[in-house]
């Protein structure tokens, strides 16, 4: 039997963040992760028969996620609220160096411009260490594609990272 | 201090052939106050990679769902409460009718019976014979079936054993 507190509640914070990292919209993504243990918790006596809970709930998350994120597009409305007003040109050619604060804002507003299999791809095995093979199941996608995808993602990070002069100082 | 190891890692890192062990490694190295100056690039990347995963949902947010737990819990106790409870009333509201289908059903059994004594009685008045071969298909000679009146050749099935044979359509 599946428990709510104890199988599916402690997966609220790894579907929160894999959710903001498509919508970068933290209400939006709270509401999904609202949405996906809900619907767990509905399914509860087909769960039992799911291999990797954790998975399954991540890729029911990520639909939810691009689903919202279409719409909010639809809309025309930003809703990225990751994204802070910040003197960015200013301070690039070696003004200054900028403080730790800013250099992480900058790495995540860089992955946070990759496309969102990139992104999500970056967060499950950076962020939350999670091996090839979950990974390509979240995705449903296949082991070497995500090596692929991680691979352009992680490159991509390094050069826009580089591009910042003032991370050389 | 030789960063020799780490250099490596960071290489393979990007060509996506570190373990997740390694990357870890990785991020524990960035994490520490001093980091090498000509590695110093990498650090912002490592270091928030840790960092992303403080990102938790507010402290209310257990509360709000737990809240919406029990309502989802006591919707799926609703809807089983109340199948057991139309049973009752039904039983109850529905005696009246069942009485009444009684009586019909009583009086249709009597009325059979009744009929059917007194249409025994009529065939053995009326007809020579009436056997009919139950296969009989249309085109067959009608030898098989002897009538002394073709127009009494529709027989009222009263139980099993007759059936009905229309001359016209069924045998032709």
């Amino acid at each position: 039997m599946i428990n709510f507190q104890h199988d599916i509640l402690p997966l609220k914070n790894l579907i929160f963040r894999t959710a903001l990292r498509i919508v970068l919209n933290r209400e939006e993504a709270e509401d999904i992760v609202q949405d996906t243990l809900m619907k767990l918790w509905q399914k509860r006596d087909e769960l039992a028969q799911v291999a990797n809970l954790e998975a399954f709930a991540l890729a029911s998350a990520r639909n939810l996620a691009i689903d919202r994120k279409e719409k909010m597009e639809n809309r025309n409305i930003s809703l990225d609220d990751t994204l802070h007003d910040r003197p960015d040109e200013g301070l690039t050619e070696g003004d200054r160096l900028m403080t730790q604060q800013e250099t992480h804002r900058l790495v995540a507003d860089v992955i946070n411009s990759l496309p969102e299999k990139q992104r999500t791809v970056i967060q499950l095995r950076d962020i939350e260490g999670k091996n090839y093979r979950e990974i390509a199941e979240v995705l449903s996608i296949s082991e070497s594609d995500v090596k692929v995808t991680l691979f352009r993602a992680r490159n991509e990070v390094k050069e826009k990272i580089f591009q910042k002069k003032s991370f050389f100082l | 201090m030789d960063y020799k190891y780490i250099e490596q890692l960071i290489e393979s890192y990007f060509d996506c052939q570190t373990t997740l062990q390694e990357e870890q490694i990785l991020r524990s190295f960035f994490a520490q106050e001093d980091v090498p100056a000509h590695l110093a690039r990498y650090a912002a990347l490592f270091q928030y990679e840790t960092e992303a995963k403080d990102e938790v949902l507010g402290e209310d947010f257990d509360q709000r769902i737990m809240a919406q737990i029990r309502e989802e819990e006591q919707r799926e106790a609703e809807v089983q409460q109340p199948k057991a409870h139309i049973v009752q009333l039904s039983t109850r509201h529905f005696t009246p009718f069942f009485k009444a289908a009684a009586v019909v059903a009583m009086a249709l059994t009597i009325g059979r019976a009744a009929e059917h004594a007194i249409g025994e009685q009529e065939a053995e008045e009326n007809m020579d014979v009436i056997a009919v071969d139950p296969y009989i298909k249309s085109g067959d000679v009608l030898q098989t079936i002897r009538i002394k009146d073709v127009s009494q050749a529709e027989v009222k099935a009263k139980n099993d054993s007759i059936i009905t044979v229309t001359a016209n359509d069924e045998i032709q």
